[in-house]
């Protein structure tokens, strides 16, 4: 098992567009691979691989996320996804 | 029987053709498929729309479909419905309440993006049911008026543009999704019918009067040849229009006017600017503070402002102070319930109650002016009185004193509360400029709410009150000396409310880069004279109805 925290700094959070990304990115691995949104709900998850479970965690700008990986490839899954996030989904991040 | 009903303009131009009722999926039809091979064959066809749209440059409609597309093949989603089948539920309402179940989630995060792609989750799920039943896809046989209560984009798009001659929906706004897109691709649609559905289906034929937001059922030979005329005058308008929008804003005999664009996000200015604007007339905000759970932050804010400002490349952009209030609540400005929120604490009322909302903005906007080297022009909404224009001018002098590098700005107000008119003098030597919001001050003058159809001819900017309103604000100004007046509301890029409001003396029309074309051609057809003898005649008429009569004579 794998696991990694984040957060998420890109201007639409996970939504629209950036979901998709993370979630086409996720669908690559074999591992199960689940999110959790740390500052909306820490007891729900959703599969990393579902855009309708990673949008319904309402994930904005600014949100703390948990990605947990099991499998055989889960740590290179938790190291993909994170650094994905990390550097923005596509979107470009703002120097706070 | 000929028939009458009321709505709301939503696309411009009018239509004839036989009813055509779009509803969801008959779910008590038998099943032909399997979930897999509905949702992919789903999936394939949003594909399909999404990359024709693409191809038409129409992006943003491209995306919504694309996303719709990754929703189809979800496997919580399929998952959930799977479930529901092995305990016995029946395939088509295992989708539609898996569907429905993450809708509801969606809805329930207050987040006003997301609650939005709900009704985009409802329609995959409907698409996948008519896979399911193996129903066809809907197609139009006829010139037809597609009738719904609600018209899912995707439906909207896989319809035969050839027949599709006119939109008219019981629900819905001039901002739904298919009120937007039937804009864009120039089909004449009234949203916000009562009880159309019902009269549809009893009906042989509708016309949609897209203009005056009319619907009329079994229209008889007088309508008929009234729509006639209409929709070919409509098309030879468009042609015209277009030849206009990159000239100059000025009356037949050299009055000029600046051509101003509204935008609400800053990706919308560069496509402002190469449509004809000169300037940047109303920036809204709200786009940096919807959709997330705490404020945006100075820097954040200031990235995005100052990219309009490179966009505006030394031309004037009035970036207005976020407009927020308790009808769209944001989870970081806590506002308590209010009977009604338009008239309650909202915009530059939050001033006292959120002290760090408005500096944090203001500081924003000058450090992006003082980045790009730009001047900024600075408005705040739903002032009311000098006192509030003093809030606004501490909150610059504030935020000066903590940006010493950012040159000075432009302070102004919108003027949309009756009283900021009534105090119109006071007002004028306190600012810098004065932009009129006739969307709220005709609601506000008139006591209409802009939300309810049944008040649609109430609502019309072109209202005796309204020009006087307008006529009072810019004495006011002319008397203050140095204060610009400019209109942002609706009524600028209306060409009839345009040719009013330069008679009146405005110095700036803000409005939506579409209508450029048809303002500028309908002011170019007329002197400053003759506009400022219409505006003085306008103010004497009895209403709306006649004013605008006033202006076709």
């Amino acid at each position: 098992m794998a696991e990694r925290e984040v957060e998420v700094r890109n201007p639409s959070g996970l939504h629209a567009r950036p979901a998709a990304s993370f979630v086409k990115a996720a669908g690559a691995f074999t591992a199960d691979v689940r999110v959790t949104n740390l500052t909306r709900d820490a007891e729900k998850s959703a599969s990393a691989k579902s855009v309708l479970g990673v949008m319904g965690l309402g994930v904005a700008r600014g949100h703390q996320i948990r990605i947990v990986a099991t499998g055989d490839d889960a740590a290179a899954a938790v190291t993909t996804l994170t650094d994905l996030v990390a550097a923005g989904l596509g979107e470009t991040i703002e120097e706070a | 029987m000929t028939l009458e009903l009321r709505g709301i303009p939503a696309a411009p131009g009018s239509a004839i053709g036989a009813p055509w009722i779009h509803q969801p999926s008959d779910s008590d039809a038998a099943v032909r498929s399997t979930l897999p091979t509905a949702a992919a064959a789903a999936a394939a066809e949003l594909r399909t729309m999404a990359a024709g749209l693409r191809a038409d440059g129409r992006d943003d409609e491209a995306e919504i479909l694309e996303a719709q597309a990754l929703m189809a093949g979800d496997p919580e989603l399929l998952g959930s419905a799977t479930s529901a089948m092995d305990g016995g539920t029946d395939v088509v309402a295992a989708v539609n309440d898996a569907g429905e179940a993450v809708a509801a989630t969606f809805e329930s995060l207050e987040d006003e993006v997301l609650s939005a792609r709900a009704a985009d989750v409802r329609d995959v799920c409907a698409r996948i049911a008519r896979h399911l039943v193996g129903g066809e896809a809907p197609r139009l046989e006829r010139r037809s008026v597609v009738v719904a209560a609600d018209l899912p984009p995707s439906v909207t798009v896989e319809l035969d543009r050839a027949l599709l001659a006119g939109i008219a929906l019981e629900g819905g706004s001039r901002t739904s999704h298919a009120a937007i897109l039937a804009r864009g691709l120039g089909i004449p649609a009234v949203v916000g019918v009562p009880d159309l559905v019902r009269h549809a289906r009893a009906a042989a034929e509708l016309a949609v009067d897209g203009d005056a937001g009319r619907l009329v059922i079994d229209p008889d030979d007088r309508v008929r040849a009234e729509m006639a005329s209409h929709a070919a005058a409509h098309g030879d308008r468009r042609v015209a229009d277009a030849a206009f929008a990159g000239r100059l804003l000025a009356t037949a005999d050299g009055h000029r006017v600046t051509c101003a664009a509204n935008i609400g996000e800053p990706g919308d200015a560069a496509a402002a600017f190469a449509a004809g604007a000169e300037a940047i007339g109303l920036f809204r905000t709200e786009f940096a503070f919807a959709g997330r759970a705490s404020a945006p932050t100075e820097d954040e804010q200031a990235a995005a402002y100052a990219s309009v400002f490179e966009a505006a490349r030394g031309a004037q952009v009035v970036v207005r102070l976020a407009d927020i209030g308790g009808d769209k609540p944001l989870p970081y400005v806590p506002i308590p319930t209010e009977t009604n929120p338009f008239l309650g604490v909202r915009a530059i009322r939050l001033a006292a109650s959120h002290p760090d909302l408005f500096p944090t903005q203001v500081r924003a906007i000058l450090v992006a002016s003082a980045r790009t080297g730009r001047q900024a022009s600075i408005m705040a909404p739903m002032v009311a009185d000098a006192g509030d224009a003093a809030i606004v001018r501490g909150l610059v002098r504030d935020a000066l004193a903590a940006v010493p590098d950012a040159p000075t700005p432009r302070v102004g107000i919108m003027v949309e509360v009756p009283s900021a008119v009534l105090l119109a003098d006071e007002l004028a030597r306190e600012v810098d400029f004065m932009s009129i919001g006739t969307n709220d001050l005709t609601a506000y003058l008139l006591a209409a709410d802009r939300t309810n159809a049944a008040l649609a001819e109430r609502q019309d900017p072109c209202h005796p009150a309204v020009l006087r309103a307008v006529a009072r604000v810019v004495e006011a100004a002319a008397a203050a000396g140095d204060c610009a007046v400019a209109v942002c509301g609706e009524m600028a890029g209306d060409p009839v409310g345009a040719c009013l409001l330069v008679g009146l003396g405005v110095d700036e029309l803000s409005m939506e880069p579409a209508a450029f074309g048809a303002v500028k051609r309908a002011v170019a057809g007329r002197r400053l004279d003759e506009l400022r003898a219409l505006g003085t005649a306008a103010q004497a008429a009895p209403s709306a109805a006649a004013v605008r009569a006033l202006m076709a004579a």
